[in-house]
């Protein structure tokens, strides 16, 4: 058995609250046996109204090609559903998972960040 | 195709697990082959690219790949003292994956060059009902 959780974060405290903004906190292993978990959630998400999320991806331990499949599938979405943006915020210590992010070349469509306070900020400023 | 894979790669030190073919076997799979890397005495950050890449091949095994008759792939590592080598190995038939050739886009097909990126050979050997990933690191 593996260890994967993924929870909404109501710490969206001190940013404009705007509700189509989501925050989104994984951690754990993500791999084929969890992406199913992930992908629902984001489907619940932007099927809830939001078109800008943030998943904070800081306390994962393992990702695969399923989950950033997964994560590929979620902007796919939003730009049927008219458009909106997907960050992923990973800190600069979880050097793993940035490394997978690297290597699978889909930073023309996932922003990355560093922290939540940065990928907040761009997508509240950059709209 | 087991004897072909032992010619390709003498083994001094060889060991095998036969594994269900469920995704919830995949943490499994990743301990297997995270204590073969450590045994072989890699570092831990090249223990967690050999971790990355048998994931990968045991998650195609299950995914596109076929099971024996008792459900399960099987996943073996062998050493030479230069070489490791992780090895996985289903009865499907390969059928060469819709690359990322639609662009970043696509949300499949990127397990092979995340394992070529990762290790220092991978190698492929098909044969109908016979599918079987090599996956190699030689010591630095």
């Amino acid at each position: 058995m593996s260890f994967f959780y993924i929870s909404d974060d109501a710490s969206l405290d001190g940013w404009e609250r705007s509700e189509d903004i989501a925050l989104l906190v994984a951690g754990g292993d993500i791999d084929y046996d969890a992406s199913p978990q992930l992908r629902e959630r984001l489907a619940d998400r932007i099927h809830g109204g939001a078109r800008r999320l943030v998943l904070d991806l800081s306390k994962v331990t393992f990702i695969d090609s399923t989950a950033i499949g997964v994560l590929v599938g979620a902007v796919m979405r939003l730009h049927e559903e008219g458009g909106g943006s997907l960050a992923v915020v990973c800190e600069e210590e979880n050097r793993r998972v940035l490394r997978i992010f690297e290597i699978a070349g889909v930073d023309s469509l996932i922003a990355l960040h560093r922290s939540r306070e940065e990928a907040l900020l761009e997508l509240t400023t950059a709209r | 195709m087991r004897a072909t894979v032992e010619q390709a790669h003498p083994s001094r030190a060889r060991s095998e697990l036969r594994l269900p073919a469920q995704p919830s076997e995949l943490a499994r799979a990743r301990r297997y082959a995270h204590e073969a890397a450590a045994a072989f005495g890699l570092d831990e950050e090249r223990c967690y690219e050999v971790v990355f890449a048998v994931n990968e091949a045991v998650t195609n095994a299950i995914r596109h790949g076929r099971p024996d008759e008792q459900g399960c792939i099987e996943l073996s590592a062998c050493s030479d003292g230069e070489r490791l080598t992780l090895i996985v190995c289903d009865h499907g038939t390969f059928v060469p994956p819709a690359a990322v050739e639609g662009g970043p886009s696509c949300e499949g097909g990127r397990g092979f060059p995340l394992m070529a990126g990762l290790m220092d050979t991978v190698e492929l050997h098909t044969l109908p009902g016979c599918t079987t990933v090599c996956l190699s690191k030689v010591r630095m």
